[in-house]
């Protein structure tokens, strides 16, 4: 198996500790990258500076935003990922968020989100949201190419 | 018959024959007294007519003077005479006035005297012609009485081209003119400068001549200068052949009823905008309440979280002690999430659109019944028609039995056996739940304040609750256009109700 990366994009340092430790206790070799806001997650996936080294800083397999981030929304960073003429808009893009509010739900299926996750309230239930999360997007899921360059497809 | 006019004009057959003719229409007239006065007054002739009016037989009459049918009033001032002389020099007089009849009664006359002339020019006589115009009179008179002694509406006349030419005694109270004053003047002089300038007043006209009514309201002006707020309706005075001849005026002051009127649109647009405001802040509150409460289960989880893999990872190595304070931090965390919980849920029952359909109560109950944990040994029962359908939203619904159940099942004696019982009755429009426990009751000075939020009666310690139980009941019900409530006796147990609208199911009435 390749080696698989996630990109976390979350503020909240508690919950970062928690998923983390949730995913480290898989013992796999999936890497998690933190991003702390928005504006950070764009550069990222965009590979600018600071994150032009893709040895460092590799295109994950999945992104997992929360919506409430400093900055940029993870809306705004959703939009921004579908909106990209290169391939990165095929991007599988996760919310993990404590919003359970329809519209929020609603909002993030209409700019194009893969999944739609609740954050559990008990570190017991994240860890099994980390290995089934696991499974689902980095095992069984087929990975879109993302390092293609503008596609024929133009998105309007 | 003696007649003076006779003999001057019998000339030809054809006039004799004419003339026969003539005499006989005029003795046959009866509505209007005709007959032929000597150069001196002295009554020469009597129509049919003339003995109906005056009630004199022509036998009676001839031969005596004019003068016969006036009042003494009339006769100090020798009205005959005068009238004679007039009609004499001018050719004709013409008069209304009381005369009197033969039996004394008086009726009020309209007279028109005429100079006869023989051919070289000397006076032959006078011809009288005579109607009783009573009846007419005394309409007149009401009507003209009626019309100025009205005083809450200004009622005049104008000529076509808008000049007035009658005036009330409202309309001198209204407009502060006398009669005198104003009559012969313009009517555009009671509008404003600004409406004479685009030629409302001749608008006002023109409408009412072209669709036989004008109404409107609008400031006039007073003699004065002051203005009052009109209501105004000119009405076309047609004659029998439909020719213009003037208009009726009828104004009145509507000041005071728009004065009332615009206060109280601006009172109503007052409320409205409170009552939006006060929806604003409600809708501000909720929002508000919502992402706080939102916002604090993010920290909430993480001391939950932390504390649950410090016991799992570190709890082999930490004392009792520790493992306790542990416990501590997790039951808090629970209470406080549970609590959170709560609220959030409390305030989704006011926001959200509750859509109402028809529930079968007993399934609703029952549904309650697999989410509430019982103590052991507990009993209950379940009495519920199962025809019995209600209007309700069916998972707000649920929550309130829950909510009443687990209140049923927390309050019980501290020691003994909890029995619980639900039981439904139903009239034709409502349905009433009941959930009754043989618990501790509540004392009636708390029985309001338990459906507040936070409400709570009892130290954590006897009994675990966010205190919103029965607030989000409350609150629900209304939502559901329902009611709620209790009875209960300290140290016996309560009984706590919710009243929805029934729903009539199909098969009622056949079971």
């Amino acid at each position: 198996m390749p080696h698989e990366s996630i990109l976390l994009v979350e503020d909240d340092p508690a919950d970062v500790r928690l998923i983390q430790r949730a995913f480290n206790k898989l013992n796999s070799d999936v890497t998690v990258h933190r991003l702390s806001n928005g504006d950070d997650a764009i550069a990222y996936l965009a590979g600018d500076s600071p994150y032009d080294n893709r040895a460092a800083y590799p295109m994950p397999s999945v992104v997992l935003l929360d919506i409430k981030l400093p900055r940029r929304s993870g809306f705004e960073v959703l939009e921004w990922v579908r909106r990209q003429a290169s391939a990165v808009r095929r991007l599988p893009v996760v919310m993990l968020t404590s919003s359970k509010f329809p519209a929020d739900i609603n909002r993030a299926y209409d700019l194009g989100v893969n999944s739609y996750l609740a954050k559990p309230q008990t570190p017991s239930e994240l860890d099994q949201l980390a290995s089934e999360f696991r499974l689902y997007w980095l095992n069984l899921n087929e990975d879109p190419d993302l390092h293609g360059g503008p596609s024929q497809r133009v998105l309007l | 018959m003696p007649n003076s006019l006779s003999s001057t004009h019998r000339n030809s057959k054809q006039n004799l024959r004419s003339e026969d003719i003539f005499r006989h229409l005029i003795s046959s007239v009866t509505d209007y007294a005709i007959f032929v006065l000597d150069p001196k007054g002295n009554i020469a002739s009597w129509n049919s007519g003339a003995e109906l009016l005056k009630g004199y037989k022509a036998d009676e009459i001839i031969g005596k003077h004019l003068s016969i049918f006036y009042t003494a009033p009339d006769l100090a001032i020798d009205k005959p005479g005068y009238e004679l002389r007039i009609a004499s020099e001018v050719g004709r007089f013409e008069d209304e006035g009381w005369r009197l009849r033969k039996d004394g009664s008086r009726f009020w006359a309209s007279v028109v005297i005429t100079r006869l002339l023989d051919d070289e020019g000397q006076l032959l006589g006078f011809g009288k012609i005579t109607r009783d115009l009573t009846e007419r009179r005394a309409s007149e008179l009401r009507h003209k009485l009626l019309i100025e002694g009205v005083l809450d509406y200004a009622i005049y006349f104008m000529d076509v081209n808008g000049n007035v030419g009658s005036w009330n005694l409202g309309a001198e109270r209204l407009k502060g003119y006398r009669a005198d004053e104003i009559i012969g003047q313009h009517f555009s002089k009671f509008y404003s400068v600004d409406d004479r300038a685009t030629g409302l007043p001749q608008q006002v006209l023109k409408t009412a001549e072209a669709e036989g009514h004008f109404e409107g309201e609008g400031w006039r002006y007073r003699k004065d200068g002051t203005r009052f707020w009109a209501s105004v309706v000119v009405t076309p005075l047609r004659d029998e052949e439909g020719t213009l001849y003037g208009y009726c005026k009828i104004t009145r002051d509507l000041t005071e009823r728009r004065k009332l009127l615009e206060s109280l649109q601006q009172h109503s647009e007052e409320l409205e905008l409170q009552v939006r405001e006060r929806e604003q802040i409600n809708a501000e509150l909720e929002a508000f309440a919502y992402s706080v409460s939102h916002d604090l289960r993010a920290p909430l989880r993480a001391i939950a979280g932390f504390a649950d893999i410090l016991k799992e990872d570190y709890g082999s190595q930490l004392n009792a002690e520790a493992n306790d304070y542990l416990g501590e931090i997790t039951g808090a965390a629970a209470r406080m999430n549970s609590m959170i919980q709560d609220l959030m849920e409390y305030g989704r029952v006011a926001r959200i659109d509750i859509p109402f359909a028809p529930i079968q109560l007993l399934s609703a109950v029952d549904r309650a019944l697999v989410q509430i944990e019982r103590p052991p040994d507990s009993t209950l029962q379940v009495e519920v028609a199962p025809d019995l359908t209600v209007c309700a939203h069916s998972v707000v619904l649920v929550q309130v039995i829950v909510n009443l159940l687990s209140n049923a099942f927390k309050f019980s004696q501290p020691e003994g056996h909890c029995e619980v019982c639900v039981t439904a009755e139903a009239d034709d429009k409502h349905v009433r739940l009941s959930v009754r426990d043989n618990g501790i009751g509540i004392a009636p000075q708390y029985r309001e304040r338990i459906w507040n939020v936070f409400e709570r009666l009892h130290d954590r310690d006897t009994f675990a609750g966010s205190g919103i139980g029965l607030a989000i009941v409350k609150r629900a019900v209304a939502r559901m256009n329902g009611s709620c409530g209790l009875e209960s006796e300290v140290g016996q147990g309560s009984t706590f109700w919710v009243q929805l609208e029934r729903v009539a199911t199909k098969g009622e009435g056949k079971e």
